[in-house]
């Protein structure tokens, strides 16, 4: 269990944080500029924060009691936006720095696929490479707490899509982390729980399915899936997969041909057509039956959480009143294969 | 004097070159060699204090403002028999005033502004996120600061020493108010010169500045080169 409740002035706002996490990983959303940096540097005691920041009853900060412990004596792993390798040691040193652990050393470096790279200099890796390190880095410390500052941006797809496997490794680890993004569709791919900042403050809290649903949190609704079992079929272009809630998807046999499994997916709301009934031919390889779990309409256009899923669906409110959508309803989805993004 | 006499006396007198220059080299060396640690020191403190620091940087570069002989006229006045410290000195027998030790204190504290100055722009360009990350890695600040600022720091370092260590080279004004001008005892390059000018003696000056320039010229380029390798470094 993580409480923070942290006061930091910064150029534009305080950022004025408070929230529990209990989630392994928990998302923190926000606009470039919302403080999302600021609060994680707070967390890993690089910046002098007043408040509370508590994990599992240590106290790493408690102005009250007088108690503000330095960055070496946090035990919380942070990996900045650009890996922040140290340039003058080599991959090994850069890992070293953080322990001499021999068996953590070697089983980090087999999990996270390092030993090629051991004996480089950090100029020559490229960037996934780098955040590969500095997670290795961080990881032998044995923290209490990892803090990732935005690990996949900047990063190309085809890397991306590796770098999020080795984080679901590290999120199988069993150790909290707190991910930091502006990207909704990542924090859906790695954590249970988001927390979005505005300005500062908390602008909303709670399981990521749900606070990124919401569409004046996310911006645009994505739905992202968890896939794995993959069944190849190259005559016919598709790729059957299932996802971590049961569901089966097919997807275009040439995205994911080489991909490695599990992999996440995505598909936004506004690539899924409705259907008041069965459609009876049809392009579309991904058709479900569901019900109508909630609705929501703002300014011509309709919210809708379809269950099992739950899936995120986004219409016009002609298209709605013209199906007479209502809570309860039973609906049928088109998802089109086509429409799906590889998160990673 | 007949001419014999005078060709004699000329011999004589550029055979100390070498030993005015072994001198000054000396001298140089151990004054720039004595503030490197508390250069070093400071210039880290008021890298950490921030704004804090910004009173420390205006200290440690009055002495580059100041006139040479203002500071020298202060350094007189510290280590006179008067000053609690020059009593102190006296009492336990060290003698410093006049001495090879105070040409050491006049070129300390006359090239100390430079090297803290430069010093103190090399770890302000190391990147201070470096020094962070080793911190939540673990690494007291002493340790983050020594295994990872100073060895990314190490070019703009090395160029304030040869600064200072030139700097130390030329020194003059202070010098000659608190070590005298006595030859082969507290005559450094840059008083020898002044002597030789004073007598007359042109061609002899001209033999000593063309060695203090010569050194001084390599041992500034070596320092350009050095701050131009640390910002292009740091400049990605």
């Amino acid at each position: 269990m993580i409480e923070i409740d942290v006061r930091l002035p910064l150029a534009h706002f305080t950022l004025n944080v408070r929230c529990s996490l209990s989630a392994n990983v928990t998302a923190l959303v926000g606009r470039s500029g919302s403080g999302k940096t600021s609060l994680v540097e707070s967390i890993a005691g690089l910046r002098r924060a007043r408040g509370r920041i508590i994990i599992d009853d240590i106290p790493l900060l408690d102005s009250d009691h007088g108690i503000d412990l330095p960055p070496e004596r946090r035990s919380v792993g942070y990996v900045p936006q650009d890996a922040a390798l140290f340039p003058h040691l080599r991959v090994a040193e850069n890992i070293r720095f953080g322990g001499n652990d021999r068996e953590r050393f070697d089983s980090l470096v087999a999990a996270l696929e390092l030993e090629p790279l051991l004996d480089r200099a950090p100029a020559s890796l490229s960037g996934g490479e780098k955040q590969r390190v500095a997670l290795a880095r961080a990881l032998m410390t044995q923290p209490r707490l990892l803090l990732l500052d935005e690990p996949l941006a900047s990063i190309d797809q085809p890397l991306r899509e590796r770098i999020l496997l080795y984080l679901r490794r590290v999120r199988d680890l069993g150790i909290p982390m707190i991910y930091v993004t502006h990207q909704p569709f990542e924090a859906l791919a790695l954590s249970s729980w988001c927390v979005v900042l505005h300005d500062g403050s908390v602008a909303a809290e709670g399981p990521s399915r749900t606070v990124l649903a919401d569409p004046a949190v996310a911006g645009s609704v994505e739905n992202v899936f968890e896939v794995s079992d993959p069944h190849h079929d190259p005559d016919l272009g598709i790729t059957r997969v299932t996802t971590s809630e049961g569901l089966t998807l097919v997807l275009p046999y040439e995205q994911v041909a080489d991909a490695r499994f599990p992999l996440v997916v995505r598909i936004s709301a506004d690539d899924i057509v409705v259907f008041g009934e069965r459609p009876s031919s049809i392009s579309s390889r991904n058709v479900f039956e569901g019900t109508v779990a909630s609705l929501r309409s703002s300014e011509g256009i309709v919210d809708l959480t379809v269950m099992p899923g739950p899936l995120s669906v986004r219409i016009t409110r002609a298209a709605a009143e013209d199906l007479r959508l209502v809570q309860g309803a039973s609906i049928w989805l088109a998802l089109r294969s086509r429409a799906f993004r590889i998160v990673g | 004097m007949p001419l014999s006499s005078q060709r004699h006396v000329r011999r004589v007198k550029l055979t100390l070159v070498p030993h005015i220059l072994l001198f000054t080299l000396t001298i140089a060396a151990i004054s720039t060699l004595c503030i490197a640690p508390v250069a070093l020191a400071l210039a880290a403190w008021s890298w950490r204090a921030g704004a804090k620091g910004m009173f420390v940087d205006a200290i440690a570069a009055l002495p580059l403002v100041l006139p040479p002989t203002a500071v020298g006229f202060v350094l007189l006045e510290i280590l006179s028999r008067r000053s609690p410290l020059g009593a102190l000195l006296e009492r336990i027998g060290i003698e410093v005033l006049f001495t090879p030790k105070a040409v050491v204190v006049a070129c300390a504290v006359m090239s100390f502004p430079l090297m803290f100055t430069a010093f103190r722009v090399a770890i302000e360009t190391s990147d201070r996120r470096y020094f962070d990350v080793a911190r939540t890695l673990g690494a007291s600040p002493v340790r983050a600061f020594a295994r990872v600022t100073l060895p990314l720091a190490w070019r703009g370092l090395l160029s304030g020493i040869l600064l200072a260590f030139c700097r130390a080279l030329g020194e003059f004004g202070a010098t000659i108010l608190i070590a005298g001008n006595i030859p082969g005892r507290t005559q450094t390059l840059a008083l020898a010169i002044y002597d030789r000018v004073q007598n007359g003696t042109e061609r002899e000056a001209a033999v000593l500045v063309a060695c203090v320039v010569g050194m001084a010229w390599v041992l500034v380029a070596i320092s350009s080169v050095l701050i131009a390798q640390q910002r292009r470094r740091f400049a990605a």
